[in-house]
Order: C-alpha cells, then sequence, then structure tokens
C-alpha cells in the first residue's frame, strides 16, 4: 500500500520535472502504469474447515505437470551417461543370449539349422565387411558392459568417486569399448 | 493531471497492455533499459512435458496423507535387499575371472563352460528382473509386473533347457563363438 | 489507496490479469548500477513457464533479455531482476542467495544447481535455459512440490535416537576420528538437486528414497552416537528404498554443495552386505 503510494508520488515527479518530452512520448505506457498503481486482485478470502483446505490442495495437485526431465537434463548424463547404456548393451546382449538359446531349443521342431555349425558355415559366406559389421556389433556391447561392469563392481566397493573421476572414467569407458569392440571385430 | 485523462485513455490502453502483456508495460519509467525490455516481446515458444509417448508417464500427483506425516517404511525383505544385492555382485565378481580365461586359454573344458553359461543366465535373469522392477513399478501396474516377472521366469527356464540341450549336444558356448567369430 | 480508485480503473485493474506492483522505483541487490559507458552485453534467459491459474496451458518457455553489465554475476540474480524489472509474474523460491538455504535450487543449461552459487555463463552469446527440478510436479513456474521429498525425509528418522545416557550425564562424547566421519554428510542442506538429478528417483520416486535422503540416512548410519544402526538399516533392507540406487553418480555430479550422495549410498551398500 505505501509502497504503491510512493510510486504514484514518484511518478508525478518524474511528470513534473520533464513534462513535455517524457509525459507525450510515453503516453500510452505511462497511463498503462498508472494502472499497476490502483491494482485490485480479484480474489476475495474466505474461511474453510482443514478437510477442504486439504481437499482443495489435493484438487490442485492433480493439475499440476511434471518438470521436463529426460527433454532437460544434459544428455551426457542422461543419454549418454555410462549408466544407462550399460543396461542397454547387457539387454541386447541377454536379449540375443535368450532369443538364440530359445530358438534353439524350438529349432528341432520347426526343422531350423541353428546349430554352430550351420551357423559358422552362413556366417562364413557373408562378405568380409559384413563379418566385420557384424561381430562389431557383437563385440562393443560386451566390451563396453564388461569394462563398464568392472567400474560398477569398483563403485560398490566405494572407489572412483571423486569428480573428475566419474566424468573421466565414463568417457574412458566408451573410449576403451569402441576400440576394444573395432580390434575384435575387424582384427580377431 | 493523470487523473483527468485517466477515463479517455485508459481503456484502449488497456487493450493493448492485454496483448502485449507484461513487460512492456513496467518499462515506462526507464528508458534506460527500454532497448532490452522491448526485445523482449514475449517470445514464448509451445512446449510439450507430457507427450503421449513418454517413457513411464507419471500419473497425477497424489499425495498419501498429511504433509507431516513420513512416507510408511516398507516391510524388510533381506531376499529382495540386501541379500540380493551381495548374490548380485558376488555373481557380477565371478564372471570377470570367468569371462577373461576363454580370451587368454582359447577355449574352456565343457565344464567351466556349462559354469560361465549358467553365470551368464542368472546374471541376465537378475539384470531383467532389476529392468522390470525398475519400469513396472508394482504400485502403479500390479498386473502388468506380475505377467512381467513370471514371463520371465517362464524364459529363463525355457532359456536354460535351450542351455543345457546346447552344452551336451552342441560343441559349448565358448567354443561355438570361437569357431563362427574365425569362420 | 481506495480513494484512488474510480470505477473504470477498478474495472481496468481486474481485466489485466495479472495485477503488476509498482518496483520501478525501488532498485534491487540483483541490478547493479548503470555505467553508461559500457557496451551492452545482452544475455537471454529461457525460463520454464507455468500458472495454476489456468491449468488447461501447457507450459512454455518464456524468453527474456538482460543486459549483463547492469545484471549480478548468478542466475539468482538475473531472475530477480528479470521479476523485478520485466516480468513481476516470474515466480521462483530464494532466500539467502548464498547457497546456505539451498531454496533457489533448479535445472539451470541441464544442471541441476543452486541458482544463488551458479554463475551466468559471459563467455558465449547461448541461451541460458532454467527449467524447475526435473521430474517433480510444478507449483508454479519454477517452484516445485517437495511435500514428498520431506516426507521422505522424516520417515528415516533423522535425529540422534539413543537409549544409554552419557556416563557423565552430560553431552553425548565421540572421538575425533568418528566425529570426522559425519563432514560431508551433515553440510547437506537438503535442496533436492541430487534427487531430482537421479533417473531411477525420476521412475520410482514413491519408493526409492533417493539420494539425498539415503545420505542423511547414511549420516545417521555413521553417527557413533546413534543406538539404532541395526533398525535404521532393516528399514532400507527391501528392494525399493535403498537398492534402486544404480551408480548412476548424476547425484554426485549435481550437488552444488560439493558433497557425494553417491559414496554415502555405497557405503550404506556395503555396510549392509557383509
Amino acid at each position: 500500500m505505501i509502497a504503491q503510494r510512493v510510486g504514484v508520488s514518484a511518478a508525478r515527479r518524474i511528470v513534473a520535472g520533464n513534462p513535455s518530452g517524457f509525459f507525450t512520448q510515453h503516453l500510452p505506457k505511462l497511463a498503462a502504469s498508472r494502472l499497476s498503481t490502483t491494482q485490485i486482485r480479484p480474489v476475495g478470502t474466505s474461511k474453510i474447515t482443514a478437510e477442504d483446505a486439504h481437499s482443495l490442495l489435493a484438487q490442485q495437485r492433480l493439475n499440476r505437470p511434471v518438470a521436463p526431465h529426460l527433454t532437460a537434463y544434459r544428455y551426457d548424463q542422461t543419454w549418454f551417461g555410462a549408466s544407462i547404456w550399460n543396461r542397454f548393451t547387457g539387454g541386447a546382449l541377454s536379449g540375443a543370449f535368450y532369443a538364440y538359446f530359445a530358438v534353439y531349443l524350438v529349432s528341432p521342431l520347426l526343422g531350423w539349422h541353428v546349430e554352430s555349425a550351420s551357423l559358422a558355415a552362413s556366417f562364413a559366406a557373408l562378405p568380409a565387411v559384413a563379418k566385420g559389421g557384424i561381430k562389431f556389433l557383437v563385440a562393443w556391447p560386451f566390451a563396453f558392459h564388461c569394462v563398464n561392469g568392472v567400474r560398477h563392481l569398483s563403485y560398490d566397493l566405494a572407489f572412483g568417486f571423486a569428480k573428475k573421476q566419474i566424468v573421466k572414467w565414463g568417457w574412458a569407458v566408451w573410449g576403451t569399448s569402441l576400440v576394444l569392440g573395432l580390434y575384435a571385430g575387424f582384427a580377431l | 493531471m493523470a487523473s483527468i485523462m485517466r477515463p479517455a485513455v485508459l481503456r484502449p490502453t488497456a487493450m493493448a497492455a492485454r496483448m502485449v502483456k507484461t513487460p512492456a508495460i513496467r518499462s515506462a519509467f526507464r528508458p534506460a533499459i527500454q532497448k532490452e525490455v522491448m526485445s523482449n516481446a514475449i517470445r514464448a515458444s509451445a512446449f510439450h512435458t507430457t507427450s503421449k509417448r513418454d517413457i513411464l508417464p507419471p500419473p497425477p500427483q497424489v499425495i498419501q496423507g498429511g504433509v507431516n506425516d513420513p512416507v510408511p517404511i516398507p516391510d524388510p525383505s533381506p531376499s529382495h535387499g540386501s541379500y540380493h544385492w551381495t548374490f548380485e555382485r558376488l555373481l557380477a565378481g565371478s564372471l570377470v575371472p570367468l569371462t577373461l580365461t576363454p580370451f587368454a586359454a582359447g577355449s574352456l573344458n565343457p565344464t567351466l563352460d556349462a559354469v560361465l553359461c549358467a553365470a551368464i543366465l542368472v546374471h541376465s535373469h537378475l539384470g531383467f528382473q532389476t529392468i522390470i522392477v525398475d519400469y513396472v513399478p508394482a504400485k502403479r501396474f500390479p498386473t502388468a509386473r506380475k505377467i512381467s516377472t513370471w514371463g520371465l521366469n517362464l524364459a529363463t527356464a525355457l532359456v536354460g533347457l535351450g542351455l543345457y540341450e546346447f552344452e551336451t549336444n552342441d560343441v559349448g558356448v565358448t567354443e561355438a563363438i570361437r569357431r563362427v567369430w574365425t569362420a | 489507496m481506495a480513494a484512488l480508485r474510480s470505477t473504470s480503473a477498478r474495472a481496468l485493474g481486474s481485466a489485466i490479469k495479472p495485477a503488476f506492483r509498482p518496483a520501478m522505483f525501488v532498485r534491487s541487490m540483483a541490478s547493479v548500477s548503470d555505467t553508461p559507458s559500457e557496451k551492452p552485453r545482452m544475455k537471454t534467459f529461457q525460463v520454464y513457464r507455468w500458472n495454476p491459474d489456468t491449468p488447461t496451458e501447457k507450459p512454455r518457455m518464456q524468453s527474456y533479455t538482460l543486459d549483463l553489465n547492469k545484471t549480478g554475476p548468478m542466475i539468482l540474480d538475473a531472475l530477480i531482476r528479470i521479476k523485478n524489472e520485466l516480468d513481476p509474474t516470474l515466480t521462483f523460491r530464494r532466500s539467502c542467495r548464498e547457497g546456505i538455504c539451498g531454496s533457489c535450487a533448479m535445472n539451470i543449461n541441464g544442471q541441476n544447481t543452486l541458482a544463488c552459487l551458479c554463475r551466468i555463463n559471459t563467455e558465449d552469446a547461448s541461451e541460458t535455459k532454467i527449467y524447475p527440478l526435473p521430474h517433480t510436479y510444478v507449483v508454479k513456474d519454477l517452484v516445485p512440490d517437495l511435500t514428498l521429498f520431506y516426507k521422505q525425509y522424516k520417515s528415516i528418522k533423522p535425529y540422534l535416537q539413543r537409549d544409554t545416557p552419557s556416563p557423565d550425564g552430560k553431552e553425548y562424547r565421540q572421538t575425533k576420528a568418528d566425529r570426522r566421519k559425519l563432514d560431508g554428510l551433515y553440510e547437506c542442506i537438503l535442496c533436492a538437486c541430487c534427487s531430482t538429478s537421479c533417473p531411477s528417483y525420476w521412475w520410482n520416486s514413491e519408493e526409492y528414497l533417493g539420494p539425498a535422503i539415503l545420505l542423511q540416512s547414511y549420516r545417521w548410519l555413521a553417527d557413533s552416537r546413534d543406538e539404532r544402526t541395526a533398525v535404521r538399516k532393516q528399514a532400507l533392507d527391501n528392494s525399493m528404498s535403498l537398492y534402486r540406487c544404480h551408480t548412476i553418480l548424476n547425484c554426485t555430479r549435481a550437488c552444488p554443495k560439493g558433497l557425494n550422495p553417491g559414496l554415502a549410498i555405497a557405503e550404506i551398500k556395503k555396510q549392509m552386505s557383509f
């Protein structure tokens, strides 16, 4: 209230100090800001019971949005974090493991040939680039999961928690696993 | 002066103010910051926080109990807690030498090969289980949780059987991988 | 005040929502004095906006441009200046402006931190994005609802529990080494930066306690004077409360006080495993 009064008188003083230039130049906005000194909040207060207040709060909670997370957080800690890729690579490898042995179990019923000998034969028939590519696609997740798995085991022993180490080793895991994956894919 | 002109001027200004919204109005007495303010004509962009394809879309906020009540403490169950964790870590730790041996020795004898495969199977099972516990919360999706848990148990049993068949009829997993790799 | 009101002004006052306070004659600490000789250094801030009065409207990003020559060095200075001079409807929590109250925790350029401890990046002209703490329910603009967080804090009984009186009937003493174990734990200000940076807490906040509360939990587990260690451990020994931690370590990277919630959780797990 008092602040608003102060605002009004100060506005008058400015207008008085420079009546012509300032006033005409800013006429519409000045008028608008005069408005702000005479604001009314279209809000009333009323007494309600504690239960009503709680149910009102519960109602308001239902409207609340959830703050952005995966879209807002730093991608190097979410999408490119070593931890989630440990899950991705592990899930992919285990998924392939499950899929192959489930198929192996039912292959006699379906007449498929997925034994190691026929797999090796059909793999040998592929061009060299495809061979290397497929081997890389298996070797890189494996290398990543192994290297990062060891890192996680060291965490479980409470080693390597300094902020700098976390960042450094995170990128080191990416580098090492890529090198190992490329080596196993194209040189082995 | 201002009070004389108020009724006449205010109406259109107010309309304008409603269109321009907040920032411009307040700058009237601040020529110094006017430029930067003017460039602030609201550049609000549509922004989506909740798309339909969100991962694990959060439900509307519901809080159990009053704001001063603590959240309930779950019943202790070490077999899902500390024992589970310790077993998982010991298994993962034992996988390190088991994984390195075939690289060093070229291949594994049938017993070690079976041990390695069994360890990988259990390790995979625990991994999938963790994924289910993380992403299919039992409180929100009890049915989906039950289905996925038992689906995983069934899959693991089947794969275990397949693995047994492979180990008994084929050349062994490490040897098979070596053969395919060098094919 | 009432005498100033005319009927037309009343109509207009209610027409323009939200109403404004004339703060323009009050210079706040967030602004620095005008130095007209300097070249203006403009910086744009993109701020998350959502108003509970219009709940059907989607949250949006609103940009504000400030001259950094007239703004204090921290993000909080910029926010206060925006609120004072550009848009009084912008809502955020702040109190101590020196990183001890934890009120102004928010997500700045993708990293959870305290606005009062986060410098405005003056090196490049890129826009600074400011969001509320991730995956929290938003009360308004940058204000998250931390009710559940505090309820979880209460559930770990964050106070000394002891039955035996001290031998001399005065205070509970501990050795210097025991006291040193609490360093890096007692400094936590519960700003929720770490908990809301944790993807596990995003997906399972109802049951998983999250890094901040677990760090506090360890603060009492590590206290040599506390006599309820076994009960405290038992309360964590289930699949959700503690073991949803997968050492993602966003918590340690987020903590604006330089503490290590990730390490504290690892210590709890280690204590409970063998």
